[in-house]
């Protein structure tokens, strides 16, 4: 041990220890420069975080607010989004983002829900062993894997079967982005009636109720802010899904404004691929790559404000358990 | 519901239920429990449906041509392409990724739970990273395109993609890695100080061992995200068609590049139904990597998971 | 006078210099040592599979050549090239005259050189019996810019028969109107794209100038993709559908689309290779590469790949990839033009 050497005791000497000072306390310069050197360390690397975020928002506000600037507003409200034509109908994005999360979330809330409650409620240890991991590979497939599955599969043999749509439509993007969002659901979810404590549940049965109303009358309203979060990080995650719209959905060029999930739409995702894969500078009207950002700037916005309520539950939670 | 049995009960709630009752069947219930678990297996059978439909369609392509298909490079031709650049490309992005993403992110965790003090400051930090987390990857791929690509001239480069996808992980290794911070209990970081240890050499030799498979596993599951990211490469300039370099791979870094997962998309957009095949195919090999890292993960998670 | 005999005498010997024994071994692929360097090309999404074999193949006998091939758009081509970012620009359509304004104003020089043929083809739906034959009065009357908001095929009845009364049928051909009392569900390529392009070139420049509109161009009320497939699809996907794509992509799928018949004043005339090739097919299109002279001088191997490209070996790429080539008088005019460029008489 380092350390001042200045209390010092001596077995059956008169010599009584000195009193410590604040000099034995401290460590050696050495030791304390490089504590100091890595504290300071890892705080940059926290603050850098804090510089990411930063610098998002700067490199989108800048483009956005240019094109919110120069832009005629009557070209926002036009029949569709047909960026190189100058024709910035962003209804016609927000629809088509709405239809797919939309259609994404009746799939996913029930199945993700009704399989949250089923693993926290009724599966055995073992079964859960085996269920659980299921779900976590459905969770790790890409989306670019699931928009080639929605196109080739989803499409031809669910949604063309039940209507004469195109093989390009919304629905099938819809159906797969949902596929996409339940392992997340049934996550959250999850987690927050696992949360429940047992006190609750065995006051329940304690009183005599069923199997079923426990789980539906007791835990469900108990995690019920976890749940409505899991349902908010689902939205969130749908309507920032892009691959999946980016090869199933079509439009990829422009579109028109779609409310028929059953055709082609596009959503402010896709919108914003089709953009920037034409080529950095791209040809069209003037403020065709200014949109790009622009679109970008209105995503993040509304996932910010999705994700900070979607926080807020999980925060309430947590504080009360 | 004659399949899944007459139920054996399990606690004493139940067993008190079923001689209050005598044994009837409480249909209502079991009706729910069936409508619960088949939501739970309609997931997977699309996952089963999904998994089995795609490695049909690639079984052509690995019975026919299976090396020339891993070690080939992209054409126009659908019997010449290959994916050797996308896996190249995958791997080098993944290592920036390793080197920039892992330090600085389990840094910054380890900074917030070990080292600040419950302030504004910090708080807000938390919240930051929190909110960066839930960030779609295509504005990240905006960030990439704005800073990297086009501010710091890196152009259409390796590096601009690693950077992006680098700070695209970022904000979720910090997560994960607090929480394995946080699930180290408080005795074994007084233990620590109490014998002396300054901070750096209490989170050290105290705290990091003990965190360290939690903090491994959420940093494979985090890579292996990034590794199946496709919308912030697309923006970045993953080339969308053909391409060839020769010479050295430290020369990709600096030109040309693609990733698997944009090579996937690039073969689903092609006209010709044979690239159809190549899709599949490529997307087994990018899931085979996938459910491999997954994996690894999940095992070192049952095995290291101690229970305090 | 005196120094136009100079030039033209001038050119003769640039000419001669260029004459026999290149062409040969042009025509035989060329025998030149290995070249290497950097070949970036972008452009037409129609020309780049040519392009992509080409340059595959090219890389065989060059290993030290590096290349990049991707297709985005004619016009996002012409955007990159008149800035100098690429090589080599695919084209499915002459360069427009802003587009050469913008390059001149960079100083990029460069040489337009054709390289095949493809027909533009109008397609709708397997199965729909009730058309077979539109002429460009019909597509114009259907498509045009005063076309928006046609939902149903009769909408476009009045004006087809403002039309007929007014132009000329030797130019536009006859109106097949009344059309069907059907839903018109147009999928058409986007304005990046040459086939766009081509199109309005074809069907609404001079009848809608005629008009008296100011830049005309295709009514923007439609889904429009850069991505044939979704074209495809998107007029297979509807029994009244409407639309245009590039002949090649047209014939490969016809069992999901019918290709139509088009009448540009001379009756209506069925798509194939006979009637693009000889023109008869009034929507017959050529296929370019534009290659800037400048960055040629300092770099070798766009010289010795372009040579590739149009010997006899590298121009076979063009019908590999299922398009028309050109016949030898055409390849012969386009030889020479590059002959001229590269020599730099």
């Amino acid at each position: 041990m380092d350390g001042g050497q200045q209390g010092r005791m001596t077995a059956g000497n008169e010599t009584f220890p000195q009193a410590l000072s604040v000099a034995d306390l401290r460590l050696d310069p050495r030791r304390r420069r490089r504590e100091w050197a890595i504290h300071r360390l890892f705080m940059a690397a926290a603050v850098l975080s804090v510089v990411i975020s930063a610098a998002i928002v700067v490199s989108l506000v800048g483009n956005a607010l240019s094109f919110a600037v120069k832009v005629d507003p009557a070209a926002l409200w036009t029949d569709g989004w047909f960026p190189r034509r100058g024709l910035y109908d962003i209804r016609t994005l927000v629809a088509g983002t709405l239809i797919i999360a939309g259609v994404a979330m009746l799939i996913a809330a029930p199945l993700g829900i009704g399989a949250a409650i089923y693993l926290s409620e009724y599966a055995k240890p073992r079964t859960r062993g085996v269920l659980k991991p299921a779900l976590e590979i459905l969770a790790a497939i890409p989306s670019v894997v699931l928009g080639f599955f929605a196109l080739t599969w989803i499409s031809p043999n669910l949604i063309q079967r039940i209507s004469g749509a195109p093989l390009f439509n919304m629905a099938a993007a819809g159906v797969a982005v949902g596929i996409l969002i339940m392992p997340l659901i049934a996550s959250v979810a999850e987690d927050a009636m696992h949360a429940v404590p047992a006190y609750l549940r065995e006051a329940s049965f304690g009183l005599g109720a069923r199997k079923r109303t426990t789980s539906l009358r007791v835990v469900v309203p108990a995690a019920i802010s976890g749940i409505v979060a899991a349902l908010i990080v689902g939205i969130s995650r749908a309507i920032g899904e892009t691959m999946i719209v980016a090869i199933a959905a079509g439009a990829t060029g422009g579109s028109l404004f779609e409310l028929n999930p059953f055709r082609p739409g596009q959503t402010m995702t896709a919108a914003m691929t089709s953009l920037a894969i034409g080529s950095d500078s791209v040809r069209g009207a003037a403020l065709t790559f200014e949109s790009l950002f622009f679109v970008g700037f209105l995503l993040f916005v509304v996932t910010l404000g999705l994700n900070l309520v979607s926080d807020s539950f999980v925060r309430r939670v947590r504080e009360r358990y | 519901m004659a399949s899944i049995g007459r139920p054996q009960p399990v606690s004493t709630a139940e067993l008190v239920e079923l001689r209050l009752r005598g044994a009837t069947l409480d249909w209502r219930g079991h009706l729910l429990q069936g409508m619960l678990l088949t939501s739970l297996l309609l997931a997977l059978a699309v996952l089963a449906i999904l998994l089995g439909d795609i490695v049909l369609r690639a079984i052509p392509v690995f019975t026919e041509r299976p090396i020339e298909f891993l070690t080939g490079q992209l054409s126009a031709r659908p019997q010449r392409a290959g994916i050797s650049q996308g896996v190249i490309g995958s791997v080098l992005l993944m290592g920036f990724v390793i080197v920039l993403a892992l330090p600085l992110g389990i840094g910054a965790a380890v900074y917030l739970e070990e080292y600040a003090h419950d302030t504004r400051m910090t708080r807000f930090i938390g919240t930051n990273i929190r909110n960066l987390a839930g960030v779609p990857a295509i504005v990240f791929g905006l960030l990439g395109l704005a800073a990297f690509v086009t501010l710091l001239r890196l152009g259409n480069t390796l590096v601009a993609g690693g950077l992006t996808l680098a700070v695209l992980v970022l904000p979720i290794i910090v997560i994960t890695t607090s929480e394995a911070l946080r699930a180290v209990p408080t005795s074994i970081r007084e233990a620590a100080l109490a014998v002396g240890a300054t901070r750096w050499e209490m989170v050290r030799s105290h705290v990091l061992p003990y965190a360290a498979p939690g903090i491994m596993t959420g940093s494979i599951l985090s890579l292996a995200r990034a590794f199946g990211e496709t919308a912030p490469l697309l923006l970045v300039g993953a080339v969308a068609g053909t391409f060839s370099s020769s010479g050295n791979p430290l020369g990709q870094l600096f030109g040309s590049y693609t990733a698997l997962p944009t090579v996937v998309y690039n073969f689903a957009r092609e006209s010709k139904a044979e690239f159809r095949a190549l899709t599949a195919a490529t997307i087994v090999v990018l899931l085979i990597v996938i459910l491999l890292v997954n994996a690894t993960a999940i095992v070192l998670r049952n095995r290291y998971d101690r229970k305090w | 006078m005196a120094l136009g005999l100079v030039t033209s005498l001038l050119l003769a010997a640039c000419g001669a210099n260029a004459g026999s024994s290149p062409s040969a071994s042009r025509a035989s692929g060329g025998d030149a040592a290995p070249v290497s360097g950097k070949l970036t090309i972008s452009g037409s999404s129609t020309v780049e599979p040519i392009t992509s074999i080409v340059a595959e193949d090219f890389k065989a006998a060059n290993p030290g050549v590096d290349y990049k091939v991707d297709g985005p758009g004619t016009g996002d081509g012409f955007a990159l090239f008149c800035k100098g970012e690429t090589d080599i620009s695919d084209a499915s359509r002459k360069i427009k005259d802003e587009e050469a304004a913008a390059c001149k104003a960079a100083g990029i020089n460069y040489v337009e050189l054709k390289v095949g043929i493809d027909g533009i083809s109008v397609i709708t739906a397997q199965g729909n019996s009730a058309v077979t034959c539109l002429s460009f009065l019909d597509l114009y009357a259907l498509l045009g810019p005063e076309s928006k908001g046609f939902k149903k095929w009769s909408d476009a009845n009045s004006l087809a028969a403002e039309l007929a009364g007014s132009v000329d049928k030797a130019t536009y051909g006859e109106s097949h109107a009344p059309y069907p009392d059907a839903s018109l569900d147009v999928t058409a390529p986007g304005e990046e794209s040459g086939t766009f392009d081509t199109f309005v070139e074809f069907v609404i420049t001079k009848l809608g100038t005629e008009r008296k509109i100011d830049k005309p161009t295709t009514r923007p009320d439609y889904t429009a993709s850069a991505d044939d497939n979704v074209i495809i699809e998107g007029i297979a996907g509807s029994p009244s559908s409407l639309g245009w794509v590039g002949f090649a992509f047209a014939d490969e799928n016809k069992d999901k689309v019918t290709l139509l018949q088009v009448d540009g004043g001379k009756g209506c005339v069925a798509p194939d290779a006979e009637t693009i090739a000889s023109g008869e097919y009034p929507m017959s299109r050529p296929l370019f590469i534009y290659v800037n002279t400048d960055k040629m001088k300092t770099n070798p191997a766009i010289k010795v790949f372009v040579d590739y490209y149009l010997s006899d070996t590298g121009i076979a790429s063009v019908t590999e990839a299922d398009y028309i080539a050109l016949k030898s008088d055409g390849l012969e005019k386009t030889r020479a033009a590059w002959t001229a460029a590269s020599r730099g008489g």
